[in-house]
């Protein structure tokens, strides 16, 4: 089984009419083979993204692909997708053997032959012999890749993900990563994935679109968003919370961190510097390679790793977050020097001031004369 | 249960108590279903037993009570008769009513185009009373109603659609208030599932049909089946619509067992309780069978 390739061109959904599109004017590319992840928030549209791609709702503006054709119009059970949902829906009616059997029994394939491809897909989600089962009768994760090896028996030319393993806890989440990888590797799915978690999307997926406000904020590899977000939401989404706003000039920003040096070109203007948490170098204050001194005035534990936030001292004040090594450790309080490495600094836009309300235009010369 | 079960010492106490709490729990629940309990087996313990009583001439009205048999002996030659056509009557209006109700949920429920009409006008049916239906029937057709003038048919070329040999106001009365309580419980039951599954099997390809067939039927089954029963059951046992739209002779089981009731002739009244026994026997034989149908459907579910 080898995947189309998708494309989604300016795709624009607006559910009711007088409100915010839910997805507006999106363009992503899934090449044929890829596994792409649409990354963003609850509201943000990305299951919206999954329903057009699929055919289940229509868009008001915009097409979907696949291997070039134009899927406006076609029905979802023509178009050569598959669909694993954040539930696994199972069909209480079958068993776990013919619910993986659906798509070759209602595509005409003999019972048996059907039944057989089943046990293969079932062995490949590391669940043969569990085909006489209700489907009632598993756990969580089983369910879920029931769901998976049933998508997979269809051999689609898309494989829809829409947050299929958002329900499960962490270790079987990890282990259902691992299980799509394999996958992966051995079936080279065309995968569209949805989440909203950003390590699931980095665990799984080639290009990470973000998506916030129905709109596509920034599209590229995994590592690319965390070194330079294109916006505060990008960067807010993948877990950034380093934000301190300043001006711009001859590649250098200016704030309350003093002046720090950029790395590539960067526009002159107001901006706000951003930096991985990851990212920052904790030293002693009178390190002469630390950048700027301040104060913990936080700590926070991720495993064997703290995470700090360091106030530094200025009229504004700025608060920078810092991962510490692991097994280190520092009490609130301790002054400290960050090492702010050039490569990690990276300016985003300032968020604009908020629009004035959209009747106010109206109401001005401008717009009554003729 | 007695507190000697249960383990001694340490943790045994906190145990204890949530035993005494469970058993407490039970207990309120016991109490709480008690009163619904209490009218049920009170009424129909209380009806079904003096039914019984006055069947096997052990209560008669006139005379000394002997255990006898002569209650269905004496009704014989009309019970056969009235057996075959109640369950002809029920079986024709459930299997209409059944095939109606699953159009009317199934339109109802649909994922495209789905008619909200469709199931607004099903639960509008459900308070009209049988009587009132069997009325409304009667006027729109019979051999003088609303559609044989609205046709500009002769009475006496009209069909006898009222009291006809077919029974076919009848069946249609029934047919249309069940329709409408089938309709209501299906879709009670597809409305929260069939849209989901609707989706996940369109996405496997099932086209329409293969969606009808595979999906949404399965899905369907054990609350069709279930309210199917109960309105086969109901419709056996009901006497309005058939003691207004019918033959007067012969007559299905209620309508047999109620003229025998109200006869002038006091001994009749044995008879009375005989039909009206086998009537809820039938009924019962029913709700058996359909109940084990139910239960394999779920067990192959």
């Amino acid at each position: 089984m080898s995947g189309g390739a998708l494309r989604l061109a300016r795709l624009t959904r607006v559910h009711a009419a007088g409100q915010p599109p839910a997805l507006d004017d999106f363009t992503l590319d899934v090449p044929s083979g890829s596994c792409v992840a649409v990354l963003g928030p609850s509201g943000s549209g990305k299951s919206t993204v999954l329903r057009l791609t699929a055919g289940l709702d229509e868009p008001d503006g915009g097409n979907v692909h696949l291997d070039g054709r134009d899927l406006a119009g076609v029905p979802p059970e023509r178009r050569g997708m598959a669909m694993v949902f954040q539930r696994p829906l199972l069909f209480p009616h079958l068993s776990v053997r013919d619910n993986v059997a659906f798509a070759d029994r209602v595509r005409g394939v003999p019972r048996r032959r059907a039944r057989e491809r089943a046990e293969h897909y079932l062995g490949l989600v590391a669940l043969g012999g569990f085909g006489d089962r209700p489907a009632r009768a598993l756990s969580g994760g089983q369910e879920q890749r029931v769901a998976l090896a049933r998508a997979l028996a269809a051999e689609p030319q898309v494989l829809l993900l829409d947050e299929p393993f958002s329900a499960l806890d962490s270790a079987l989440r990890e282990e259902m990563h691992d299980l799509l990888l394999d996958l992966r590797v051995r079936l080279d799915p065309t995968v569209l994935l949805v989440t909203h978690d950003a390590g699931e999307a980095d665990a799984l997926a080639d290009t990470v679109a973000v998506l916030d406000g129905g709109r596509l904020q920034q599209a590229g590899p995994m590592r690319e968003l965390y070194t330079a977000p294109a916006s505060l939401a990008v960067n807010r989404l993948l877990g950034g919370r380093t934000e301190v706003p300043g001006t711009v000039r001859d590649g250098v920003h200016r704030s309350e961190l003093g002046a720090l040096v950029l790395s590539g070109s960067v526009p002159d203007g107001p901006g706000v510097l951003v930096v991985r948490p990851e990212a920052v170098r904790v030293t002693a204050p009178d390190d002469p390679a630390a950048d700027v001194p301040g104060t913990v005035v936080r700590v926070r534990r991720r495993g064997l790793r703290a995470l700090v936030a360091v106030e530094v001292p200025g009229p504004g004040g700025a608060s920078v977050e810092a991962e510490l090594a692991a097994g280190e450790e520092l009490p609130a309080g301790r002054t400290v020097g960050l090492v702010l490495p050039v490569a990690a600094r990276a300016v985003v836009p300032p968020v604009p001031a908020d629009p004035l309300p959209a009747a106010a235009p109206c109401l001005t010369g401008d717009t009554l004369r003729p | 249960m007695t507190t000697t079960d249960a383990p001694p010492a340490g943790p045994a106490g906190r145990s204890t108590g949530r035993r005494s709490r469970r058993l407490g729990a039970r207990g309120r629940a016991v109490l709480l279903v008690l009163p619904a309990l209490v009218l049920v087996v009170t009424v129909v313990g209380a009806a079904l037993g003096s039914a019984l009583l006055l069947a096997l001439g052990l209560a008669p009205l006139v005379g000394e009570p002997a255990l006898s048999l002569d209650g269905w002996r004496e009704v014989a030659p009309d019970l056969g008769t009235s057996i075959r056509i109640s369950l002809g009557i029920a079986a024709a209006s459930t299997a209409i009513a059944a095939f109606v109700g699953l159009c009317i949920a199934l339109a109802a429920t649909a994922a495209v185009r789905r008619s909200r009409l469709l199931g607004t006008l099903a639960s509008l049916t459900i308070p009209i009373p049988h009587l009132v239906g069997a009325a409304a029937i009667g006027l729109l057709l019979a051999d003088a109603g609303f559609l044989s003038r609205l046709l500009g048919v002769d009475p006496p070329s009209w069909p006898p659609l009222v009291g006809g040999r077919l029974w076919v106001a009848v069946v249609a009365e029934y047919a249309w208030k069940e329709s409408a309580f089938v309709a209501l419980v299906v879709i009670g039951v597809l409305s929260s599932r069939a849209a989901s599954y609707g989706e996940t099997a369109a996405l496997l390809g099932a086209g329409r049909w293969a969606r009808l067939r595979y999906v949404t039927l399965p899905l369907a089954a054990p609350a069709l089946g279930a309210s199917a029963a109960v309105s086969f059951v109901y419709t056996l046992g009901s006497y309005e619509v058939a003691a207004l739209l019918g033959r007067p002779f012969p007559e299905p089981l209620p309508v047999l067992a109620f003229r025998l009731f109200t006869s002038i002739d006091l001994t009749a009244r044995s008879q009375a309780a005989a039909v009206a026994v086998t009537t809820a026997l039938l009924g019962l034989v029913v709700v058996l069978l359909s109940l084990r149908a139910l239960r394999r459907l779920a067990a192959e579910q």
